[in-house]
Order: structure tokens, then C-alpha cells, then sequence
């Protein structure tokens, strides 16, 4: 591995660690979805030097330029909302998963530092060019070899918009009859409470 | 016959979702789609079944290379194709009758059964790696709109978050794991990777790490203690009918991908040895997984949340089948997937019971609502017993003879197996305390004064189901051989 | 100055640990599913990897391709969810232990 390599390989390392952190340890979810975003660049620069050309970009495209935008797009519309307030509960709990989570990771960590493997040659088309992660060699792979899951992964996608559909489309009148109703009675417990809360008070005060 | 009588049901489900989707949109009339949902998977279920008693004229040879790589067109997987497309059928014409009756009549609920149906039956066939990911997911992700599909209701939302969550969470760890087996070994698919840990090519190191992820990952989806946290939540807030899906197809599913990923790819000696690798863990999970879900059945007052508990429970009976496959593959494997599928009748005949009781908005669900309903209506209490029943093991139900060919899987492996088989027979004999109460509620019970009283729904939706799902617990226990000899069938590949 | 293939396993394991330790730590619904995104994009640096040290076909990266793509599909259901969860409780904290009480 040349030199260059080498230097892409820890700045984008590690600003995919700045950013995963960033990501699950900010307080303010925007700031949180802009982490992610250098998270994902920085992976998408680590595929450059593992010949993932075609990776790399579709990287860019479909995480920074959907998902990414998605979870925007979700906190603006959720407003303050999205923001949770720390619960002083489960401190210990919490404390317990980051130590336990972290001497797995460090486990595991220091066991695949090590390993290693002979680098074989790379894949090449009949013209002798070498196609590895290319998108001549990706797009026969896709649509040759694992042109079943790539079908199955249309439905993955259906079935995926039919859910977010049914989940989050706006109410029907039923269904916003049957919130108005409830929220009807709550009010109306609500008074009652009230209600035999004064006559209490005003029992006590007699 | 061709390769592609074997791939009908699967590309049915994919057009037919299709058809149903246009359906809705465009037939102005209340359409019946309970009806033609229910019809295609029944088609796609009986095309399928039709492929394992022809399967020794289906020319599997010529089938093209970019088919069998990534699915296996075997009896295991056609076994699986028509207890997914049973369960899931059954499931959609009790939501027709359910969701009609308390105003939730959506066309959406139909097309995500279909579709994650078509995810639990690429389960059955999946021997690649990136197949069983693409099927989970498919199958998992409509099980998350299922059970969010009542929006108006704050416990279905919670119940979808944490199921949404701890699926999310289970997958990536599944996946975590399947990229390591992959660095292991160089192969994706299933076989490869077995013969290349066999044959030592493999990093044992990486081996490891990928089956305790694996395992993790499998136990989520199957609802094992202790990784069942979502399971008593997403059941209880789901809609009752996508309670039945989930409890059907879903399990099925997830159980026909454990067996084939232990037994294809942790079945050299290392792994699949009773002093190191899966055996001991997963014999341990099944032990907690048995004692805990029957207790803590026993505490609950609803009795959604009963049955819940009820399928955690189950999924551990069904584990101990699966551990004792180490060693008697056949009698093993056959004896979980007529398990499998006596507990598919059984929980839906239970489900739609439960369903049968609540009418115009108001459902069953706990012991109290259903107080003195056996009397008032007979009829339909019938069911339920028979189903309490055959989840209990009683004979002659489906579940007896279900029970007692797990058990005796167990006993035939031997050693440390024969203690798995007691502590199943004792923590079925506790589930029978929780069973019985709901016949003792049924019959011997009156409603509190003044409490509502269950009014059963008239839809013949859910008489047809019941009628069905009773007549096969009943077959099932009466006549056990047949449906053993297709399982039996079904499990023959497995033996080397 | 070499990196090999261990020292790209290590980035991704520890990438998996944090995005882990924030599902498991954080009660905003947003963070954990951006979490899981994280833990998702650490398993594609995986596969990438491992497929770099065996190129003789692609199906390391076409698996990370496929992930890319289910991991778009769980992101659309999850903020779905989200926005149920947000109307409901005007609030997107997982574990408001209210409703589910029994």
C-alpha cells in the first residue's frame, strides 16, 4: 500500500470515528444527522482505498444524499420535539452498557487488529483490464450473478413505502373521531378530578 | 416439470401484492381483498404444495445457476412456502373480519401481509447469506407496520418503536456477524462456508466471534429469553390479526433460517459438538426461554399478553427440537417443523377465537372480558378451548403430538439432552395453570356487574377460519402420520 | 507504513461499538436509528475490506451494495414510526414507560 494510502487511510479512519461519536453522543439531533454526514464521507473516501469506486459513490448518493436528508427533513418537521431531555434515570444502567460496550469492542478489536491476509489478484474482464469494484465489474456482479436478491430487494423497498405509508399517512375521519373522542374524555375526567378536588378542598376548609 | 413450478409461489406473492395494490386503488366498491389476498396466498401455498409431491418429477437440474445460488428449491424450503402461506392467508381473512369490525379497514394491511410473507418464504429458501439478510428484512420491516398499523393507539406505537428498535438492533448484529463469517471463509453462501470451516480454510477466531452473533441475532427474531424484551409489547399492541401473522409466519420463518444456518454451516464436529460450539447455548436458551415464558404467562391479566408469553414459551419447546438436530438430524429436524406447523394452526384457531369475542370496537383481551362468554356463546367459545387446549399439548390435539415428538427428539439425542426433555415436560405442566383459566373464565365465571360483556362479531371471515384451523388441530392429533411423513420429507436433506 | 486488512477490521469493529453503545445508551428515537445507521455502515467497511483481500469476485461489495439499500428501506419505516410516535406523544423518547404499563 503506497504512502497516500496510507494517509487517506487514517484521516478518513478517523474522521468516520469523529463522526460515529459525534452521531450517537450529540444532545441536538440536527447535529447529530450533520455528524453522520461526516461519517459517511469519510467511509465513502475509506472505500476509495479498498477499490470500491462504484461503492464509494453510491455511498454519497443514497446515504448523504437520502438518508441524510430524510432524517433532516424528519427533525424540521418534529421541531423541538426532537430534542429529548437527559433522564437522570438509568444513569448506572447506561454506565454499565458504555463499560461492558466498550471491553467488547476493545475485545474484539485487538483480535481483528492482527489479522491478516495474502492479497490475491484482482478480478479482470477478458480484455485483461482489471475491473475490481469498478462499474463494469459491479454491474455484472449486480445484475448477472445476484440478479435474484436484486429483485428481492425491490420488494424489500415496497414493502418498506406501503409501511411508511400506512404507518404515517394522515388520519382517516374515523381514526380522528376516535382521538377527539379520547381526548374528550380525558378532558372530561380532568374536570371531574377538578371537580372533586375543590369540593374537597372546600370540605377540609369547612 | 420445470424448475419454475418450484419458484411460482414466490413470484405469485411478488404480482399478485401488485394486483391487490391495484385493486385497492382503483375498485371504487369496498373491495374484498380478505377474500383475494387470501385466495393468492392459498394458491401460492397449494402450488407449493403440489411441488413437494411431485418433487421427484421436477427437473432441479436444469434450473438456471443464478436461481439455485442464492435459493434452495428443496422440500425443506417448500415445507416452509406452505406453512407461511397458510398461516399468512389464514391471518388476512381474520383481518378481514377484524379490521371491519373496528373501523380500521385499510388495503394496506393486506399488501404488507402479502409482502412480508413473500420475506418469510425467501427465509425458507434462502441459503446465501445476502438472501437470508434481503428476506429478514423484507419480512421484518412489514411486521414493524403491522404491528404500528393502528396509529390512533399510544401501546401499538410503543409496542411498534421497541419491536422497530430491537429488530433494527438484532439484524445489524445478524449482519455484524454474517460479514465476519464471509471474511472467514471467502463464501457467501451457506454450503461454501460450511465446507470451508469443515475442511479448516477458516479463522477460527472470526468463526467464533460470527456464531455467537449468529445466535444472538436468530434468538432475537425467534423471541428467545433473553432476548424476548419486545416480543409481550409489539404482540399485545399490535392489531389481533397481525399478532397472529407475526406469532406465524414470522417464527416459522425465523426458525427455518436457525436450522438451516446451524446445521449447514456450524455442522462440522467443532461446532456441533456437545462439549463446545452452538449445542450447549442454545440448550441453555431453550431451558430459560421454556421456564420463563411460562412464568411469567402465568402473571398476566390480559390475555393477549398471556398468549405472548405463550409463544415465547413455545419458541423454547421448539428450540429444544432444534438443539437435539446435533445429534439425530432427521428425527430432529422433522419433529420442529411439525411443530412448527401444528403450532401455526393451533395459535391462529386461539387468535381468531380471541378475535371472534370483541365485535363493533371493543375487543377481548383480558380474563375478565371473556368471564361467562362460554355460556352465553358456546359456539363460539369452542374454539378457544379447542385451541387452549391444543397450545397446551393436550391429546388428541396437534400440540400433543407436537410436544411429544419434540420431547422425544430430545430423549433420542441423549446425554444432557434428556434434562431438556424434563424441564420441558414440567414447564408445560406449569403452562397448564394459565391455559385452563381461560376455559375456567369462559364457563365457570360471570362478568363483574356492571363490566362490559363480550359480544362475539358475526363475520363469516372468521367462522371459516375457525373451522378450518380446527379441523386440522384436530386431524393433526388424530392421524399425526402423514403430516409427520412430510416433515419427515422435508427434514431428509439435513442427514449426512 | 503498511495498513493491512486487521487494521480496517478494528476500524469497523470499533465504528459497530459506538454506534452499539449509542443504541443502547441513548433515548432519543432519532440517535438510536441513527445508530443503527452507523452500526450498518460499519459492517459495509467490513465487507468492503474482506473483499479487498479476496478479489477474485465481487461479493463482498455487492453485499455492501444490498446493504446500502435495506439500510435506506429501515430508515424510511423507522422515521415513519417517528412521526406516529411524535403525533401520539408529542415527544420521540423511546422509553416513556406510560402506555405500557400493565
Amino acid at each position: 500500500m503506497s504512502t497516500s494510502n496510507f494517509v487517506l487511510f487514517l484521516v478518513s479512519g478517523g474522521l468516520a470515528i469523529v463522526g460515529a461519536i459525534g452521531t450517537v453522543a450529540s444532545r441536538k439531533p440536527l447535529r447529530a444527522a450533520v455528524a453522520l454526514l461526516l461519517h459517511i464521507i469519510a467511509l465513502a473516501a475509506l472505500y476509495l482505498t479498498l477499490h470500491a469506486e462504484l461503492l464509494a459513490a453510491l455511498q454519497l448518493l443514497v446515504y448523504a444524499g437520502a438518508i441524510v436528508v430524510l432524517f433532516v427533513f424528519v427533525i424540521m418537521l418534529i421541531g423541538p420535539a426532537a430534542e429529548v431531555p437527559s433522564n437522570p434515570r438509568g444513569k448506572i444502567t447506561r454506565l454499565l452498557s458504555l463499560v461492558v460496550g466498550g471491553s467488547v469492542m476493545a475485545t474484539v478489536s485487538f483480535a481483528l487488529v492482527g489479522h491478516t491476509a495474502p492479497r490475491l489478484p484482482m478480478l479482470r474482464n477478458e480484455a485483461g483490464e482489471n475491473i475490481f469494484g469498478t462499474v463494469e465489474g459491479m454491474g455484472v456482479a449486480i445484475y448477472q450473478q445476484a440478479l435474484v436478491p436484486f429483485e428481492l430487494v425491490s420488494a424489500a423497498l415496497l414493502v418498506a413505502i406501503i409501511g411508511a405509508i400506512a404507518i404515517a399517512r394522515s388520519r382517516t375521519p374515523q381514526e380522528q373521531a376516535v382521538v377527539v373522542e379520547r381526548q374528550a374524555e380525558r378532558i372530561e375526567l380532568a374536570a371531574a378530578r377538578d371537580a372533586e378536588l375543590a369540593q374537597a378542598t372546600a370540605k377540609v376548609g369547612s | 416439470m420445470s424448475v419454475w413450478m418450484l419458484v411460482s409461489p414466490l413470484l405469485m406473492l411478488g404480482l399478485g401484492g401488485l394486483l391487490v395494490m391495484l385493486v385497492d386503488a382503483f375498485v371504487d366498491e369496498k373491495a374484498e381483498l380478505p377474500i383475494l389476498t387470501a385466495i393468492l396466498l392459498a394458491v401460492a401455498g397449494g402450488v407449493a404444495a403440489a411441488g413437494i409431491v411431485n418433487y421427484d418429477n421436477v427437473a432441479l437440474a436444469g434450473a438456471p445457476e443464478y436461481l439455485t445460488r442464492y435459493l434452495a428449491f428443496d422440500r425443506f424450503a417448500l415445507f416452509f412456502d406452505v406453512v407461511v402461506c397458510g398461516g399468512a392467508a389464514l391471518s388476512a381473512l381474520l383481518a378481514g373480519g377484524y379490521l371491519r369490525e373496528h373501523d380500521l379497514e385499510r388495503g394496506e394491511f393486506y399488501i404488507l401481509i402479502i409482502y412480508a410473507a413473500l420475506g418469510a418464504m425467501v427465509l425458507g429458501h434462502a441459503i446465501d447469506l445476502l438472501t437470508i439478510f434481503i428476506g429478514l428484512e423484507t419480512m421484518s420491516l412489514g411486521a414493524y407496520a403491522m404491528v404500528a398499523f393502528r396509529r390512533t393507539s399510544a401501546r401499538a406505537v410503543e409496542g411498534a418503536v421497541k419491536y422497530f428498535l430491537l429488530g433494527s438492533f438484532a439484524a445489524a448484529i445478524l449482519l455484524f456477524g454474517s460479514a465476519l463469517l464471509y471474511g472467514a471463509t471467502g463464501h457467501t453462501d451457506l454450503a461454501g462456508i460450511g465446507e470451508a470451516i469443515e475442511g479448516g480454510n477458516a479463522s477460527i477466531k472470526l468463526v467464533l466471534m460470527a456464531m455467537f452473533m449468529m445466535i444472538v441475532g436468530l434468538a432475537f427474531k425467534v423471541s428467545a429469553v433473553p432476548f424476548h424484551m419486545w416480543t409481550p409489547d409489539a404482540y399485545e399492541g399490535a392489531v389481533t390479526p397481525a399478532t397472529t401473522f407475526m406469532s406465524v409466519a414470522v417464527k416459522s420463518a425465523a426458525f427455518a433460517v436457525m436450522v438451516r444456518v446451524l446445521l449447514t454451516v456450524f455442522g462440522d464436529d467443532l461446532s456441533a459438538s456437545a462439549a463446545s460450539g452452538w449445542p450447549p447455548v442454545i440448550a441453555g436458551l431453550a431451558a430459560i426461554t421454556m421456564v420463563y415464558g411460562n412464568l411469567a404467562a402465568i402473571g398476566q391479566s390480559s390475555v393477549k399478553r398471556m398468549l405472548a408469553y405463550s409463544s415465547v414459551a413455545h419458541a423454547g419447546y421448539a428450540m429444544v427440537g432444534v438443539v437435539a438436530a446435533f445429534r439425530v438430524e432427521e428425527i430432529a429436524v422433522s419433529s420442529v417443523l411439525f411443530y412448527l406447523m401444528a403450532y401455526t394452526v393451533g395459535n391462529v384457531l386461539t387468535f381468531g377465537a380471541l378475535i371472534w369475542f370483541g365485535s363493533n370496537g371493543r375487543e377481548a383481551v383480558s380474563y375478565e372480558d371473556l368471564a361467562g362468554a362460554g355460556r352465553r356463546h358456546p359456539l363460539v367459545a369452542l374454539p378457544f378451548v379447542i385451541g387452549v387446549l391444543t397450545l397446551m399439548g393436550f391429546p388428541p390435539t396437534a400440540g400433543f403430538f407436537a410436544k411429544y415428538y419434540v420431547f422425544n427428539a430430545a430423549v433420542q439425542a441423549g446425554g444432557g439432552m434428556i434434562w431438556l426433555a424434563i424441564i420441558g415436560v414440567l414447564s408445560s405442566a406449569v403452562g397448564a395453570y394459565y391455559y385452563l383459566r381461560v376455559i375456567v373464565f369462559l364457563f365457570m365465571k360471570e362478568p363483574q356487574p356492571g363490566a362490559p360483556i363480550a359480544i362475539p362479531m358475526r363475520s363469516g371471515y372468521v367462522a371459516f377460519v375457525m373451522i378450518i384451523a380446527g379441523y386440522f388441530v384436530m386431524k393433526m392429533g388424530i392421524t399425526p402420520g402423514p403430516y409427520l411423513d412430510l416433515a419427515m420429507s422435508a427434514a431428509e436433506q439435513f442427514v449426512s | 507504513m503498511d495498513v493491512g486488512i486487521g487494521e480496517y477490521l478494528a476500524l469497523a469493529s470499533i465504528l459497530f461499538g459506538i454506534g452499539a453503545m449509542g443504541f443502547l445508551t441513548r433515548r432519543n428515537f432519532l440517535i438510536q436509528l441513527m445508530s443503527i445507521e452507523v452500526m450498518l455502515n460499519s459492517v459495509n467497511v467490513m465487507l468492503v475490506a474482506f473483499n479487498r483481500y479476496q478479489p477474485s469476485n465481487h461479493d463482498g461489495q455487492v453485499f455492501a451494495f444490498f446493504v446500502i439499500a435495506i439500510a435506506a428501506a429501515e430508515a424510511a419505516v423507522g422515521l415513519a414510526i417517528v412521526i406516529s410516535l411524535f403525533r401520539l406523544q408529542k415527544s420521540v423518547e423511546t422509553d416513556l414507560p406510560s402506555a405500557l404499563k400493565h
